[in-house]
């Protein structure tokens, strides 16, 4: 067990203001990016999860500046703003945290790409479906299922992309961690 | 049990997660038992958020006008020759509604039948739309300062977008005519059948309870019906598009999935619209002599 434990290298220290609040500032653009109305027919059901993207990012780079507190005030704005079931995003961005938390030490011995992509996708496939489950049970109606698949592949598929952009934007404000 | 400060801090960070995690659903829980609850907390960010909303869909709104001009130009030639033959059509069209037009007025004249017309109009631009969510709804950078109300229609170009459900001072929640909990009296033209406008989040919302119910056919305009007294009748929904064994699906006129602007009605119905009542306090409803029925009679 302790050895487990000192096999996780202790994060660096990051003293500049800016850049401790990039994580959530992150998670924050990514609610605003997802609620902002692009004209593309039928784009509005299968927008990506871009918060979750965010958070799957951040918890496996810095979980010290994603704190479960800062992560349900967002997820909740997120519900306010959508005007969906109120707290679900809270529910579904903290179990997530709490998931990859349970698996980081994995991502610390591996750090390739598609290693990370597919952990990505592990997760992404469970929170969709689990939305998709607490909705039925919400509503009482078993619709939106193949608007659920479309878009558990559309946000696997941009994932790439926004992990490029997260981790260009954490080596620029953070240096390299 | 003593316990240092320290200790205690670690306890609570803890348990924080969990603790959160507790509250998300308590809180799901809650919303699920009375809608309401959580109504002025959404209009309050609404209008908080909305100027920066505003701000950030601008650029959006831009590119797609820029999109639209592009392919404008590019598609002149075709449209051209789609136009005018559309214009000598509707050159037979025109002489076939004034025609027409005459003959409804006179035939108003003899019945003396009361007009239902529009209030007043405010024009507004969506901000933010559902984002994936289990929802249709949209937020408009209009609110209480420009006179809007809940309950009334919303429309864009050549039809019903939704109405409002939320109300804030300068923004306000449209559900759309697709949510899972839109429900719209409406009449099937050509048939001519009477039945409700369901939404099911998906692009197409499905008719229900149609009276009678086996006349309906595929490409029939169905248009709202005024029962219920929320929106006055005869405003274009769509067409029918497809016969499903649970139910026809209609076609909106409206792009719902691209709404840049819209327009909000206030055709004076929505003055006296009840607030949704908690199903436990008894009653659901109260019966109400609508404007529309007070006209017919």
């Amino acid at each position: 067990m302790a050895l487990r434990v000192s096999s996780i290298p202790s994060l660096p220290r990051v003293n500049s203001g800016i850049a401790r609040m990039l994580p959530i500032a992150t998670t924050v653009a990514a609610v605003l990016l997802a609620v902002l109305p692009v004209r593309i027919p039928g784009y509005a059901t299968l927008t990506p999860a871009f918060a979750l993207m965010a958070v799957y990012h951040w918890t496996i780079y810095r979980p010290d500046l994603l704190p479960p507190a800062g992560l349900f005030v967002v997820g909740f704005a997120e519900d306010l703003l959508t005007g969906g079931p109120v707290g679900v995003n809270a529910l579904l961005l903290l179990l997530a945290r709490a998931a990859v938390l349970r698996q980081r030490r994995h991502f610390i011995i591996n750090r390739t790409f598609p290693f990370v992509w597919s952990g990505f996708t592990l997760l992404t496939i469970t929170a969709m479906f689990g939305l998709w489950t607490l909705h039925c049970l919400l509503q009482l109606s078993l619709s939106g299922f193949r608007a659920a698949v479309f878009r558990t592949v559309l946000t696997i598929a941009i994932f790439p992309a926004a992990s490029f952009v997260l981790g260009r934007t954490q080596r620029a404000l953070m240096g390299a961690g | 049990m003593y316990r240092s400060p320290t200790q205690l801090r670690a306890t609570i960070q803890r348990a924080a997660p969990l603790l959160l995690v507790l509250l998300a659903a308590v809180i799901i829980v809650l919303g699920r038992a009375d809608e309401r609850m959580f109504a002025p907390l959404r209009i309050a960010l609404a209008d908080d958020a909305g100027p920066v909303l505003g701000a950030l869909s601008r650029p959006l709104v831009l590119a797609a006008t820029a999109v639209d001009r592009v392919r404008g130009v590019v598609e002149m030639y075709q449209d051209n020759l789609r136009l005018e033959s559309d214009n000598a059509r509707l050159l037979q069209w025109q002489q076939a509604a004034l025609r027409l037009a005459e003959q409804n007025r006179e035939l108003r004249q003899l019945l003396r039948v009361v007009p239902n017309p529009a209030l007043s109009y405010v024009t507004a631009r969506v901000i933010a739309d559902s984002g994936g969510g289990y929802v249709r709804t949209a937020l408009i950078d209009a609110g209480s300062k420009e006179g809007l109300a809940r309950g009334q229609a919303v429309i864009a170009g050549q039809g019903l977008v939704g109405r409002l459900t939320e109300v804030g001072e300068r923004a306000a929640r449209v559900l759309l005519i697709t949510d899972l909990n839109s429900r719209i009296p409406v009449i099937v033209d050509g048939a001519p059948a009477a039945a409700v406008l369901a939404g099911d989040n998906s692009e197409r919302p499905r008719l229900i309870y149609a009276v009678p119910p086996d006349r309906i056919k595929i490409g029939e305009r169905v248009v709202t019906s005024g029962e219920g007294g929320l929106f006055p009748p005869d405003l274009p929904v769509g067409v029918v598009s497809a016969l499903d064994p649970e139910g026809a699906r209609v076609e909106p006129f409206v792009g719902l999935s691209q709404l840049g602007y819209v327009m909000v009605v206030n055709y004076g119905l929505a003055r006296d619209l009840p607030q949704p009542v908690p199903a436990s306090a008894g009653h659901r409803r109260h019966a109400r002599p609508t404007a529309l029925a007070a006209a017919v009679r």
